[in-house]
C-alpha cells in the first residue's frame, strides 16, 4: 500500500536534512514510535512502533536499513518487523525527498510503501490503509511543526 | 483454540457495569460472541475475563413505546427477523436482519454486539442511521441516550465509557408517507457496500430524503449533502438528480481500495445502490403506508 | 450452573442432552462446543473446517437452531438439547433427509454433509414446504466445494416431499 504526502517547511533544506538524522527529535515526529536507537550511523537503526485501532494493538520492533542517502536531497529506508502476538509481518519502504523551494523553505515529500502480512493484513486491510494514511499525514505535519519550533 | 479466560455472569446491568469498572481493559462484555470470539480465536484480541450479559433478564426484550420501538441489546438478529413488532413498523429492518451473515450467526449474534463491535463491514448501523435511531447506554446508577450517529466513533470503536453497556436501541416510528430501504452488495462473507435510504413522499413531491452509506468507510455515515440535493423536489427532478447525488455520496463515503474492491468501484456501487434503494423506498412511501420495504 | 474456581482455572459443570442422551460435563469457559462434541463426547461426525463460522461444516442443532459449534462456547449448551449428525438416524433407520441425500447423490467427499443435513433439518422443521429460494437463503451459509450445490438442493427438496408424505417432520 502506497501513501504519499507533501508539505512545505519554512526552513533551509540542510536544516531539514539534519533533522532527519537527529534520532531523538525525529522519533517524536513518528506517530506511535516508542523508542529508537542508532546501531550504525547512517546505516542501521532500530525502533518500536505501537499502533492502536479500536481494541486492536500492534507492537512492531522494526529493523531499519538506510538503503540510500544522498545529502541533502533523498533518503530511502527499508524497515521490517514482526508483531509476535498478531503473527503479522510489517514491511515499510520509505522515501524522503527534499526539494529546495527557496533558500528559506523546503518541500518535503514523504512516500511510503507498506505491506502488512499475516492475520492483521487479511482481517484489517482497510483499517491499515486508513491508519497508514493517518500516520504519514501526522509524520509530515509533525516534522513541519518541529522545524517551525526550531526557527523560533 | 481460545486462550483461557474467566467467565462472569452478572444478573443486572449495574453488576455488569461494576465488573467493567473493576477489570478495565482486561475484561470485555460478551453476548453472542460472533465477532468477539472470532477475533479472540485469531489471537488478535485477548481478555482475561468475559462478562456474559445474556444472563441479564430483560435485555433482549422488544417493547412498543408511544413514539418508538425499543429493542433490547441482546436480541438476536433472528429474533429481530421474526419479530412482528419490527415487521409492522420497520419492514426494511426485518429484511436487513434476515440477510445478516448466515442463519447460524443470525441465531446467535445480537444487535447490540453488532453495533458495539463496530466492524465496518456490517449492515444494521447503516439503516439505523436513516431511522434516526438512538442508543441507550447505562453504567452504574445512570443512563444516557445518544443518537446512533454519535455512537460510531471509528472502525471497531464506539462511544462507550469503560464501564458502560449498550442496553437498548430506540427507533422512532416513521412519520406518515415515509418508507425506508436498504441495499447491499458483497461477494465475501461480509458486505462490501451498503446504502440505506428513507423517503417521505406525497403525490406533490419528495419532501425529505435521508441517506446513509455503510461498509465503505470506517463507520456508517449519513450523507447530508446528497440529502439536501434530493429533498423538497418533484419526483422527476429527484430522479434526474440521483446520478449526481450518487456520485456525491460515493465521494463522501470515503472509500479505500482494499480486498473488497477499489475505491472507485465502491463509489460507483454506492451510486447504483442509492438509486435502487431510493426507488424502493419511494414506491413504498407512495403506496401510502407509514411502514417501509 | 455449578462453578468452581480451581487454583488456576474455572470450570463449569453443565448438563445437556446430546442425541437424546443426558450428559453431565465439566467444561472450561473458553472451550468451544465442537471441542465438547468431538473431544469430550467422542462424536466425530461434526467436522471442524474453516473454524471461523463461515462454512457451516460444524453445524449442530441447539434446541433446534443451527449453530457453528466451532465458535459457540461449550457452556452455552447447558440445559439444552443438542442434535449432531449421529442423532439423525433412529436405531438402524436413516432419517428421511439422510435417505434423500443418498437418493439424490447430495454429497461427494462428505465433509460438508453433516452440516448440510442438520441445517436442512432445522429448515424443514420450521418450514416444511420451502420454495427453492427459501432453501437457498436458509442454506446460504453452508459451503460445499465438491458438488456445485445442485444435488444438495434437490436432496432438500426431495426430503421435504418425503417428509410431507410420511406425515410431517420427525
Amino acid at each position: 500500500m502506497r501513501f504519499a504526502k507533501q508539505v512545505t517547511v519554512a526552513a533551509p533544506r540542510q536544516v531539514v536534512w539534519d533533522l532527519l538524522w537527529d534520532i531523538a527529535r525525529l522519533t517524536l515526529c513518528v506517530p506511535g514510535c516508542q523508542s529508537a536507537e542508532m546501531i550504525d550511523p547512517y546505516a542501521r537503526y532500530r525502533a518500536t512502533i505501537q499502533e492502536k485501532v479500536g481494541p486492536f494493538r500492534l507492537t512492531v520492533p522494526l529493523d531499519i536499513d538506510i538503503a540510500e542517502h544522498n545529502a541533502p536531497q533523498r533518503l530511502i529506508a527499508r524497515a521490517s518487523g514482526r508483531d509476535r502476538l498478531l503473527q503479522s509481518h510489517v514491511k515499510v519502504e520509505l522515501a524522503l525527498t527534499l526539494l529546495e523551494v527557496d533558500p528559506q523553505s523546503t518541500a518535503l515529500q514523504v512516500e511510503t510503501d507498506v505491506a502488512v502480512l499475516g492475520k492483521l493484513g487479511t482481517l484489517g486491510h482497510s483499517v491499515i490503509i486508513r491508519k497508514g494514511e493517518d500516520i504519514v499525514d501526522q509524520f509530515a505535519t509533525a516534522l513541519q511543526a518541529e522545524l517551525q519550533k526550531e526557527k523560533g | 483454540m481460545l486462550q483461557p479466560f474467566a467467565l462472569e455472569e452478572p444478573t443486572s446491568v449495574r453488576e455488569a457495569s461494576a465488573l467493567l469498572a473493576r477489570y478495565g481493559e482486561a475484561a470485555r462484555l460478551y453476548a453472542g460472541g460472533t465477532e468477539l470470539l472470532l477475533a479472540m480465536k485469531e489471537g488478535l484480541l485477548h481478555y482475561d475475563r468475559l462478562i456474559n450479559i445474556k444472563t441479564i433478564a430483560g435485555l433482549a426484550d422488544i417493547t412498543r413505546d408511544a413514539d418508538a420501538l425499543r429493542i433490547g441489546a441482546t436480541a438476536t438478529h433472528r429474533t429481530l427477523e421474526r419479530s412482528p413488532e419490527v415487521h409492522t413498523h420497520f419492514t426494511a429492518f426485518t429484511r436487513l436482519e434476515a440477510h445478516v451473515a448466515n442463519v447460524r450467526v443470525r441465531g446467535t449474534g445480537t444487535i447490540g454486539g453488532n453495533l458495539c463491535f463496530a466492524e465496518p463491514h456490517a449492515d444494521p448501523g447503516t439503516l439505523l442511521q436513516v431511522y434516526d435511531a438512538r442508543v441507550k447506554l447505562a453504567r452504574q446508577g445512570s443512563t444516557r441516550t445518544l443518537a446512533i450517529e454519535a455512537f460510531f466513533v471509528g472502525a471497531f470503536e464506539v462511544a462507550l465509557a469503560e464501564d458502560e453497556l449498550l442496553t437498548e436501541i430506540q427507533i422512532p416510528y416513521l412519520p406518515a408517507h415515509t418508507a425506508a430501504a436498504y441495499r447491499k452488495f458483497g461477494l465475501l462473507e461480509r458486505p462490501s457496500v451498503g446504502v440505506a435510504v428513507a423517503v417521505t413522499a406525497l403525490p406533490s413531491g419528495v419532501q425529505a430524503v435521508r441517506i446513509a452509506v455503510g461498509c465503505v468507510g470506517p463507520t456508517p455515515r449519513r450523507i447530508y449533502e446528497a440529502e439536501t440535493m434530493l429533498s423538497g423536489k418533484e419526483i422527476a427532478a429527484v430522479r434526474a438528480g440521483l446520478p449526481e447525488a450518487g456520485e456525491l455520496a460515493g465521494r463522501a463515503a470515503d472509500a479505500v481500495s482494499d480486498l473488497h474492491g477499489s475505491a472507485d468501484y465502491k463509489a460507483y456501487l454506492v451510486g447504483v445502490l442509492l438509486r435502487r434503494a431510493f426507488e424502493d423506498a419511494y414506491q413504498q412511501a407512495m403506496a401510502g403506508e407509514a411502514t417501509d420495504g | 450452573m455449578a462453578e468452581q474456581h480451581t487454583a488456576s482455572r474455572q470450570t463449569i459443570l453443565i448438563r445437556l442432552t446430546v442425541n437424546e442422551h443426558g450428559h453431565e460435563v465439566a467444561v472450561e469457559p473458553h472451550e468451544t462446543l465442537i471441542e465438547l462434541i468431538r473431544d469430550h463426547l467422542g462424536l466425530t461426525g461434526t467436522k471442524k473446517s474453516c473454524d471461523m463460522q463461515v462454512c457451516g461444516a460444524c453445524t449442530v442443532l441447539l434446541d433446534g437452531r443451527p449453530v457453528s459449534s466451532c465458535t459457540l462456547l461449550a457452556f452455552e449448551a447447558r440445559n439444552a438439547s443438542l442434535l449432531t449428525i449421529e442423532g439423525m438416524a433412529q436405531g438402524g433407520t436413516l432419517h428421511p433427509i439422510q435417505e434423500a441425500f443418498i437418493a439424490c447423490s447430495g454429497f461427494q467427499c462428505g465433509f460438508c454433509t453433516p452440516g448440510m443435513i442438520l441445517t436442512a433439518k432445522a429448515l424443514l422443521d420450521e418450514h416444511p414446504q420451502p420454495t427453492i429460494e427459501e432453501i437457498k437463503h436458509y442454506m446460504r451459509g453452508n459451503l460445499c466445494r465438491c458438488t456445485g450445490y445442485k444435488r444438495i438442493l434437490e436432496s432438500v427438496q426431495t426430503a421435504a416431499q418425503r417428509l410431507a408424505s410420511a406425515g410431517g417432520a420427525r
